[in-house]
Parts: C-alpha cells; structure tokens; sequence
C-alpha cells in the first residue's frame, strides 16, 4: 500500500463515517430485540469500508473509536468515555476497524463489485467481529477478570444467540449494500464530474 | 436526547482537576491504570484507593455522575466477585453456604479483582468528567506529536476527531428529519418482523450516505478555498500550558507506581 498524504476531502470523509457510526450505534435504539438495542454497526463499518475503501474506511473507524473514548455518548447504548476500555465488550469495538479495511480490501480487489463481492464482504465482515469480539471477551475474563477456569465454548456460547441476531441483519443488509453503493456512486459521479482530475 | 454530544460527559466546574492541562491528566491516568495492573497487595489497593478518593473529592464532581457511568459495569464487578467467592479454593475455609465453600482465598482475590475494576471506571471516568472532548482530543494531538517523524498523521487525526465530533449533531438532525419524511410516505420503523423493520431503514439511509458525501465534498471546497494545508505550522485558537501543579501530580502517580511495585517485589 502507497502512503499518500490525506486530502482534505480524505479528512472529511473520514469524519463524517466517524460521525454516521455514532449516529447508526443509537438511531436504530428503539429496536430492541429482547433487551438489545438494535444497532446498524456492523452495517455501517462494513459500509466505511466499501465506500471509501480499505484505508480510509479503517481510519474512519480508528477516529470513531478514539473519539469514543474521549468521552461523548457514540459507542452503542449511549455509552462512551475512557471507562468503556473496562468493558469485556470493546473488542467488538476494536474489530470494526479491521472490518472496514478488510470489506474495502474485497470491494477495492474487483474492478466492478457485483452483489457477490458485497455478500463476501458482509459475510467476512460478520466473522472478523464476531472472531474477535468473542475472543477479545473471553481472554479479558481469563485475565482481567481473573476467570481462569473459563471456556472458551463459554463465552461463545453466551455470545451465541446474538451472532445469530447479526447473522439475519448481515443477510438483510447485503441486499442493502449494492443499493446505497451505487446510489452513492451515481451521486459522486453527478457531484464531482467536473473536478475529478483536481488535487 | 442527543444534547450532550458535544461536551460528553464533561460537568462543568473550576476544580483543580478541571484546571489541569489535559495531556498531564491523559498521563496520569495512563500511570494509574498500570498501578492497578501492578499491585497485588492489600496495602498498594488502599494506597490506590486512597489516591482516587482525594481525586475524587478534589474534583468536586458530584458523586451521581460516577454512579452514572459505574451503571453499565457493576454488573460485571458483581458476578466477578461472587464467582470467585465461591470458585477459588485457596486458604481457609472460612464458611459454607449449602454446598458452596467460602474459602479466605476467594474472598481475597474477588475482592482485589473487583476494586481494581471499580477504581479503573471511576479513575477514567475522572478524566471524562472534568475534561471536554476537545481538550481531550488537542491532548491526545500534542502527546502523540514525536510519531509525526514516522509518517503518522497525528495532527489530521486530530482535526478529523473534531470534525467528527462537529457533525455528529448536524447527521442525527438531518436521520431524524428523514425518518420523519420516509414515515409521512408510510415507512414503519416500528411493527413487523425484525427483517422488515430493518429493511424500512433503506431509505433513511441512501439519502443519508448521499447527504454525509456531499457535506465531505462542501466542507472540503470550504477548506481548500481558504488555503488548508495540513499540519505545516498551524497556530491554535485554543492553547494548553503546563503548569507547576501538573508536574507536581504527574510526580505523586510515578512515586505511587514505585511504591506499588516495591509492595509487590517484596510480597
């Protein structure tokens, strides 16, 4: 990978993925299936990555993490602040970042993404967050929690019923993606005709 | 709902916490969390107790809002402590309750793994308190400046946790006003099957996708027409200064971080 300098229309995309994933961490909250909020972020990292590809799409989910941390109330359940790093659940957090740069990484690899490409992308997508969400809570139980007897089918297990709640979201919003992929596409297209060869 | 964005968690106040320079607060808290790593001893746990209870009432920050952000983990705090109560077999038996054994050992580690849990939540949760998300994140630039020499965009980072934090409000009003449109043309967010409700979502967000493309292209005309260039000698409308006190706290962390580390070679 060629590293370039940021652009500020690089800088201000970034931001506004940054901004869409706290706003799809908490506008879908009235949804709740059980006593869990629904949230659109796994869709939303997915998105990052897609839409401004593999480093961009990560860096935006670095900005959103950090900005996270700094305190305002952007991480699911209106949750934020330094204190979310005690949470056994910030590796999911953690893994929207590779999930954006390896769903831009599937997308950036075909020349003209079909809705094959985007269902990889969704599906592989859902396994590094769950891969290391899943993991990230197991091992902080082992070893900050002290639980040394814990399994790892354990945490798997707990975690179960809500990979099957994200695995019937991802098959949803793959028929999404290629709609607002395009739409975009066509959009930018209509937007930046005239200056692509600029900067 | 959503009014507190922008300030986080911050309460307003005139403390000598919140007169602080961020970046020392950034450091100490980051040296407090390795204490509660380090220390293993009963004596280091109060000593660090100790040292958040003067924080805490030094700060003046009234004890609700910690409360407010202990909500979420005390769950997990709880069920540590009482598994380990009743799974560790270490030492003596102490009592027995049916056929769970309450041994000295359990009651020791799950008390020690608890209060580390407890004292990491309401020590970061000090410095989200007394401290905006913008003074944080200038904090956080002027910290990691050195890894500009390697190629990492520190200052851009900065700018674009900024910008984020900016248009988070602007993206929830423009949702809302969509959800609004899409449900005078008949969306329903609300009734059927999960896959339909989430599928009712499409069309709040292509127009949001669209709309948060365009403001990027806007706001970065809106930046290149008033010469932007990154990084190269900026000067800040919002400037920090480190002052003798920061030193001065920095210092009694650092000693607590010897002082815990002696407890536990001794040990």
């Amino acid at each position: 990978m060629q590293k370039t300098s940021l652009r500020p229309i690089d800088i201000t995309l970034v931001a506004l993925f940054a901004a869409m994933m706290a706003i799809g961490a908490n506008v879908t909250s009235m949804i709740t299936i059980g006593t869990v909020p629904l949230t659109l972020q796994t869709l939303i990292a997915t998105l990052a990555g897609i839409l401004l590809g593999s480093r961009l799409g990560a860096l935006s989910m670095i900005v959103y993490t950090a900005l996270g941390l700094m305190g305002p109330p952007i991480f699911a359940q209106m949750s934020g602040g330094l204190q979310t790093l005690a949470s056994p659940t910030f590796g999911f957090i953690l893994s929207f970042i590779i999930m954006a740069f390896v769903a831009g990484k599937i997308t950036e690899k075909s020349d003209n993404p079909s809705y094959r490409t985007f269902a990889l992308a969704g599906t592989v997508a859902l396994l590094i967050n769950y891969l290391l969400g899943v993991h990230y809570f197991h091992y902080f139980q082992v070893f900050v929690l002290g639980l040394e007897d814990m399994r790892l089918a354990v945490s798997w297990s707990v975690m179960l019923p809500l990979l099957i709640k994200d695995a019937i979201l991802t098959a949803t919003s793959v028929s999404v993606l290629p709609r607002i992929y395009y739409a975009v596409q066509r959009s930018n297209k209509a937007t930046y005709s005239h200056k692509q060869t600029s900067t | 709902m959503f009014k507190n964005i922008i300030i986080g968690q911050y309460i307003p106040g005139t403390s000598m916490i919140h007169g602080m320079d961020p970046r020392a607060k950034l450091i100490v808290v980051f040296v407090f969390i390795i204490n509660l790593f380090i220390a293993n001893q009963f004596v280091s746990f109060s000593l660090l107790t100790l040292y958040v209870l003067g924080a805490f009432f030094l700060s003046k920050v009234p004890i609700r809002f910690f409360l407010k952000g202990l909500r979420l983990i005390a769950i997990i705090i709880v069920v540590t402590f009482l598994l380990h109560l009743f799974m560790t077999r270490e030492g003596e038996p102490l009592f027995s309750v049916g056929f769970l054994t309450v041994y000295e050992g359990g009651v020791k580690q799950g008390a020690m793994i608890s209060l580390r849990l407890f004292l990491l939540v309401v020590m970061t949760s000090m410095l989200t308190l007394t401290t905006t998300p913008i003074a944080l994140t200038d904090g956080l630039e002027s910290l990691f400046n050195p890894l500009k020499k390697f190629g990492v965009p520190v200052y851009e980072f900065a700018l674009m946790m900024s910008i984020s934090l900016r248009f988070i409000p602007t993206l929830l009003m423009e949702t809302e006003k969509i959800m609004k449109a899409q449900m005078a043309r008949g969306a329903n967010f609300l009734h059927g099957s999960l896959v339909k409700r989430v599928k009712a979502f499409v069309p709040v967000l292509v127009p949001l996708f669209i709309q948060a493309f365009k403001r990027a292209d806007e706001l970065a005309t809106a930046m290149e027409s008033r010469g932007y260039q990154g990084g190269a000698e900026r000067t800040r409308f919002r400037q920090q200064n480190w002052r003798g006190l920061d030193t001065f706290v920095l210092l009694t962390v650092v000693a607590l971080m010897f002082i815990v580390l002696a407890l536990r070679w001794l040990s």
